[in-house]
């Protein structure tokens, strides 16, 4: 039977119980302040994101999580254990895996390589390698297995990677950005592979950082909306999404809408319509077909809506519900986009959104892939 | 899955940390040789090692004869074969010394420049410095291999007077312990240097070790150089090795720290340290070298804490 980590140690512990960390960095010719009081905490178990953009301290909290740098004030602990004072409690039951960078040494076979990170990790001899040729072959890199570190392509690299952060089989697994600069299959079997290992034993338990989206709201049990060193929100996809929007938006297209958009913001139940112009419909001209944006109090104002159109003479071409996405709530408490290529929703000039697909492992390749180009 | 759930089975029992609150000896042992094992095949280009045993061995090899052929232009041939003795000591041992001194720091350097897994290595259970000192000590092991073939070249080319029935082996073993252990002081103090993220840290073990050679006695005795400059030899643990080392070897090779108007000889009162002296003065600074390296590289960790510093790289 699994053991899971909890009842070791304490089945109270927090797997992560920050308390108003804060970090500045010196630097000239201002210091910078990465995090302004963090407050955050992880249940064991749990696979909690933390979503934000570029410099918005999520790698720095990690390194504080990680025994790798001290918080400037605040406390943090790890399922219990000091960050400051008990790092080596913390070690032996935590690691780490960063995305995107070229680490490894080049002249040992990956075998090697994770061999002796086995021993490091204090395994045996004999157990050690066992453990390596098990990781080999659940990460995929078994035809790799006595090729050099340097002959490996970025993604074989953080294969290994990850299987190096498998070897002392944690209690709390930190993935800093695991999938950046990976390809779609890539980047899928990663985010399967997390999932997969998480599950199989209790209380194992993730902290993901990302600034995809979707991939955040796929993986992730719980998330942290973070900017500027400050974390907006906390909450469940589903909460966070629910915050930002009680009403119910529509997406509907017309083929003709002769009294204007004015005729149907004035139907009960509807907050407001909109037209949706500079559409990517509208430059084949072969769909002349208005969009609206509606938003109604609730779901149950669409019937009579769709009952009114008929007296408008606007007949429906389709008609879609628009799920409010974690970029939705990202401009909603930020009041700006995540990335300057999204801000165009929040100037209204389009509808492209992440949220009005389904947010299922094929839309995360797809959107991924879209970015890392 | 159930690999991973097995897995989970097997390791989450040695993970608690109540059982490991401390790291077992035996575990640091094994963290240890990881590291001197690691060493031995990043530091070597084991791929080539044809070329890699010319660098490792030649090089010492000619800097000592060329320092003797130098003497024998220098002395018009009449350089005494005790002085050659002095040389080919101090040369052939250097290449040791340099190794070691550089070995830490460059394990630091390469970890966190090249390789990039020096924040790996740091938040691994192991001490970082136990990683570190094994890896110098691969490094140190292919400096001896220069430093032993040029001593057996002294002997066999060079017709060096050892005697094998007049070696002091207790004192020269006691001597090869204490020079190894303050080597390593001194590497580590340069490996918490080389941790604060200096671009030019690379140079610094040359540098220092350069400087170390013409205070310590190496291939002149002291008593040639200013006085404040064989005070500072004086405070070295390398000049007390050196000089143990060739008593122990040669019972009768002029001192290298004593003689006519030494500033040895104006404080002692006597000519010329005896073996048991240099012995005990090595053992002295030893002690203090390494009290100071330990305490240097753990305010060194700290400040790389405070600061960030394990994955900042500076590109060099
Ligand atoms: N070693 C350092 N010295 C000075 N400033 C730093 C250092 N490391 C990070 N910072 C600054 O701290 C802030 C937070 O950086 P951090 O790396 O935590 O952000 P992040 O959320 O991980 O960003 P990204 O998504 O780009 O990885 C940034 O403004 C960054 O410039
Ligand atoms: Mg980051």
């Amino acid at each position: 039977m699994p053991v899971s980590p909890t009842p070791l140690h304490s089945a109270a512990a927090l797997a992560i119980d920050a308390r108003n960390v804060g970090r500045v960095y010196k630097a000239k010719p201002n210091p910078i302040v990465a995090l302004d009081g963090i407050d955050l905490t992880v249940r064991p178990g749990e696979l909690f994101g933390l979503l934000g953009p570029n410099g918005a301290g999520k790698t720095t909290l990690i390194k504080i999580l990680t025994t790798l740098l001290l918080p400037s004030s605040g406390t943090a602990s790890v399922f219990g254990f000091d960050v400051e004072r008990q790092t080596s409690q913390i070690r032996r039951i935590m690691n780490i895996v960063s995305g995107g960078e070229q680490s490894g040494y080049g002249l040992l076979q990956v075998r090697e390589q994770l061999w002796m990170f086995s021993q490091f990790y204090g395994l045996g001899v004999r157990e050690g390698w066992r453990r390596v040729d098990e990781l080999i072959d659940l990460v995929g890199l078994q035809e790799q297995r006595v090729q050099k570190v340097s002959q490996l392509s970025t993604g074989q690299r953080q294969k290994l990677n990850f299987a190096r952060g498998l070897l002392n089989d944690p209690w709390i697994f930190f993935l800093d950005e695991p999938t950046l600069g990976l390809d779609v299959s890539a980047a899928r079997a990663t985010r399967e592979l997390t999932l997969a290992w998480q599950a199989a034993v209790p209380g194992r338990t993730i902290l993901l950082t990302s600034h995809y989206m979707a991939e955040v709201d796929e993986m992730c049990d719980r998330l942290a909306i973070v900017d500027r060193g400050r974390i907006l929100a906390i909450g469940t996809p589903a909460e966070l999404k629910h915050r930002v929007q009680s009403e119910s938006i529509f997406r509907l297209e017309l083929d003709r809408l002769d009294r204007g958009v004015g005729a149907l913001a004035r139907l009960p139940g509807v907050i407001s319509a909109a037209s949706v112009a500079g559409n990517d419909n509208g430059a084949d001209g072969e769909r002349n077909t208005i969009l609206v944006k509606l938003v109604l109090v609730d779901d149950g104002a669409l019937g009579p809506v769709v009952s009114a159109l008929a007296g408008l003479d606007a007949h429906i071409v389709s008609l879609q519900k628009s799920e409010p996405s974690l970029e939705d709530v990202f401009v909603e408490l930020v009041g700006r986009g995540f990335e300057d290529d999204l801000t165009v929703h929040q100037n209204g000039t389009g509808l492209r959104s992440a949220g009005s697909r389904p947010a299922d492992e094929e839309s995360v390749a797809e959107e991924l892939a879209g970015r890392s180009r | 899955m159930t690999a991973l759930a097995e897995a989970g089975t097997r390791w989450s029992r040695q993970a608690d940390p109540e059982s490991t609150r401390r790291q077992s000896i035996a575990q640091v042992w094994r963290g240890f040789l990881t590291a001197t094992r690691l060493g031995w095949q990043t530091e070597a280009n084991w791929t080539n090692p044809v070329v890699y045993f010319l660098y490792a061995v030649c090089t010492p090899v000619f800097a000592t004869l060329m320092l003797v052929f130098m003497i024998q232009v220098i002395s018009g041939g009449n350089a005494p074969p005790a002085y050659r003795a002095y040389v080919v000591i101090g040369s052939g041992l250097w290449s040791f010394v340099v190794a070691g001194i550089a070995g830490l720091a460059w394990a630091v350097l390469d970890d966190r420049e090249r390789y990039r897994m020096l924040k790996y290595l740091f938040v691994s259970p192991n001490d970082l410095l136990v990683l570190l000192l094994g890896r110098g000590l691969a490094r140190m092991m292919v400096g001896a291999m220069g430093a032993i073939v040029t001593l057996g070249l002294g002997v066999v080319v060079l017709g060096l007077p050892l005697d094998l029935a007049r070696i002091d082996w207790p004192v020269l073993v006691a001597a090869m312990v204490l020079g190894l252990v303050s080597i390593v002081a001194l590497g580590l103090i340069l490996a918490s240097v080389a941790m604060q993220t200096r671009q030019d840290s690379w140079h610094y073990p040359e540098a220092v070790s350069g400087a170390l050679f013409l205070i310590v006695g190496a291939v002149f005795p002291l008593n040639i150089l200013p006085t404040f400059a064989q005070a500072f030899g004086l405070i070295s643990p390398l000049t007390w090795w050196l000089e143990a080392v060739r008593r122990a070897l040669f019972p009768d090779i002029q001192s290298g720290i004593g003689g006519a108007g030494s500033l040895y000889a104006s404080l002692a009162g006597h000519d010329a340290p005896s073996g048991i002296e240099a012995l005990l003065a090595l053992l002295l600074t030893t002690v203090v070298v390494t009290l100071a390296a330990v305490a240097t590289y753990r305010w060194s960790e700290h400040r790389a804490k405070e600061r960030g510093l394990f994955d900042v790289t500076t590109g060099s």
